[in-house]
């Protein structure tokens, strides 16, 4: 080792000293006045600076020195590599101390959105109607992370008034760069859609939500894991999230068949014991383009007695986007396909209607399927005022009962068309215009509909 | 009835699996040096998997990898504290790796703050 670099290396073993020794000596909040204890954090953080340029400019050095020697034939550097190597370790911790000593460690967030609408379905009462829903978002430490959801919005119908939920209760620890685990309630992924792309009204293209969205659980209620791994060879990146979660319910008390019969979001813990066990793997080549496969596996509960039944949901998507001078602007699409089977099975329930302690029984089972393709192009590289701001959008979804079974309506299927105009005031304010073309199997009437939009992401 | 409890069983094995080789591979992760981690090369065996993100720069990630979700946001809306929050979630939210979600939430608090 050279004598400057013995010298390089002491002086920064003694500035990665100094601060944390002068840190433990008074530690913040030991009647040192808030004046000094700020020129104190500023010192140590000018030391911490100067400590990383110092680091910097040894690992510049030990290259170089590398350099040379395999020039050389020298391949003596192991104790340089050794010191280097402590000397990181010593700086990571001494940083991490210090970081600790910043005042307002715990980070609150307030986020979310709000919105209102003016709706106009075909056969229903025109309405206007608002919704707001806030995050609470807490940073415990870098590691620990605290998510709580509400949504609060007007009901339609006679009942009128208002209505509270809550969409998001879950506490998250990051075990490392790859993994999460965490505990609560949570959006679901299975779909990809639903889960990461059409979470709030802001970030929707289109105002109303899709076909698709009935076959998918909207939240699960359990524990995860979660977390994004590179792929070998700069191959892109995988994400997984699997989760154990408390099993949906089947919609026994509607015996009308619906669209599988499965009810997501009702959970009844005095209804069932078993669990859903499911996840999504998403594959993103680059950063354009992911592609997603999700599973969902439960054996539901009924209200009344059952027998044994499971279902299983299966799903794919994809979400890209491509933004080039070239098309002057941004161009993006979306799919999903989802597959919901409900084994074959019969239930039955008390009947609350008089005369009392009469029993209703009615089969279940069968496949359900649906999917939605959406894209849309917004000309923000343009160059024209006004024009720049405005996404054209366009969706096609569709929804397939059971063979055995029509929904309530009396189709066995249905299909929309639904043509989106929106204009970005701000990159998380929207105003939206949409009208949807309903169509129903059976030469049934489908109820076209039109809506607008004012969405807000705070 | 049959076809779906089999597939249950599969699925529930393939997912304890998959689980454990993550597990592992975060256990592994963290027991790599510290510069190994710090580089983006988590190593998980028998293989060695080096984050692309290692040689980019968080402003390439920011606007790569949030465009493909929704409207970048500009790095003035929120304080150095607030991305803080907002990075620690979307890092669950998009399945970003540490090494992606700290290069990025070091760019927006640099231009937050600047």
């Amino acid at each position: 080792m050279t004598h400057k670099r013995r010298i390089l290396i002491s002086v920064a073993a003694a500035l990665a000293i100094m601060p944390v020794a002068a840190a433990w000596a008074d530690p913040a909040g030991g009647g040192a006045d808030y004046q000094k204890l700020e020129q104190k954090y500023q010192l140590l953080q000018k030391q911490m600076a100067t400590m990383a340029k110092q680091m910097s400019a040894m690992q510049k050095q030990q290259a170089k020195l590398k350099a040379a020697q395999a020039k050389t034939g020298a391949t003596n550097t192991k104790a340089i590599d050794r010191e280097v190597k402590r000397l990181y370790r010593r700086v990571m911790k001494d940083s991490q101390k210090i970081s600790d000593l910043e005042p307002g460690n715990i980070q609150v967030l307030i986020a979310g959105d709000v919105n209102f609408q003016f709706q106009n379905v075909q056969g229903s009462h025109s309405t206007f109607y608002a919704d707001s829903s806030p995050m609470i978002q807490v940073r415990i430490d870098k590691n620990i992370f605290v998510n709580t959801a509400f949504d609060f919005y007007t009901q339609a119908g006679a009942a009128g008034g208002s209505a509270a939920d809550i969409g998001a209760a879950n506490i998250n620890y990051e075990l490392n760069n790859n993994m999460t685990l965490g505990g609560g309630l949570i959006t679901s992924p299975i779909g990809g859609i639903v889960g990461q792309y059409n979470p709030a009204p802001w970030n929707r293209w289109l105002v109303d939500g899709s076909l698709e969205d009935a076959l998918l659980p909207g939240n699960e209620l359990g524990v995860w894991t979660r977390g994004g791994l590179p792929a070998p060879d700069n191959m892109g990146y995988f994400t997984y999230f699997l989760f154990v979660s408390n099993g949906p319910q089947l919609s026994s008390t509607t015996p009308t068949p619906g669209y599988d019969n499965l009810a997501f979001g009702n959970w009844n813990p005095a209804a069932q014991n078993g669990k859903t066990v499911g996840g999504r793997f998403s594959y993103i080549p680059i950063p354009n383009i992911e592609v997603g496969y999700s599973f969902e596996w439960a054996r539901p509960s009924a209200d009344g007695s059952i027998n044994t039944v499971n279902s299983l949901i299966n799903a794919v998507d994809i979400n890209t986007y491509y933004v080039n001078k070239k098309i002057d602007g941004l161009f993006r699409f979306r799919g999903g396909w989802t597959w919901d089977q409900v084994g074959q099975g019969n239930t039955s329930f008390p009947n609350s209607s008089p005369p009392p302690n009469t029993i209703n029984t009615f089969g279940l089972g069968g496949m359900s399927n649906g999917g939605q393709l959406e894209v849309a192009y917004q000309p923000s590289l343009c160059g024209i005022k006004y024009i720049d701001k405005m996404m054209a959008a366009f969706r096609y979804d569709r929804i397939d009962g059971p063979a055995s079974s029509n929904f309530s309506n009396g189709a066995s299927h249905e299909q929309r068309y639904s043509i989106g105009l929106d204009y970005w005031l701000h990159s998380n304010a929207v105003l939206k215009f949409e009208y949807e073309f309903d169509n129903l199997s059976n030469n049934l009437h489908g109820d076209n509909a039109m809506f607008v939009q004012f969405a807000v992401g705070i | 009835m049959t076809f779906i409890t089999y597939k249950m069983t599969k699925s529930i094995a393939l997912t304890g699996a998959a689980v454990g080789i993550l597990l592992m591979a975060g256990c592994a992760a963290n027991k790599s040096t510290k510069p190994a981690a710090a580089a983006g090369k988590p190593a998980i065996w028998p293989l060695t998997l080096k984050d692309p993100a290692a040689n980019e720069s968080g402003a390439q990630i920011w606007a790569e990898n949030c465009m493909r979700c929704h409207e970048l946001r500009s790095p003035s809306q929120y304080t150095p504290a607030q991305w803080g929050v907002i990075i620690q979630y979307m890092r669950l939210k998009a399945g970003l790796t540490g090494v992606q979600a700290k290069k990025v939430l070091a760019f927006l608090q640099s231009a937050s703050a600047h």
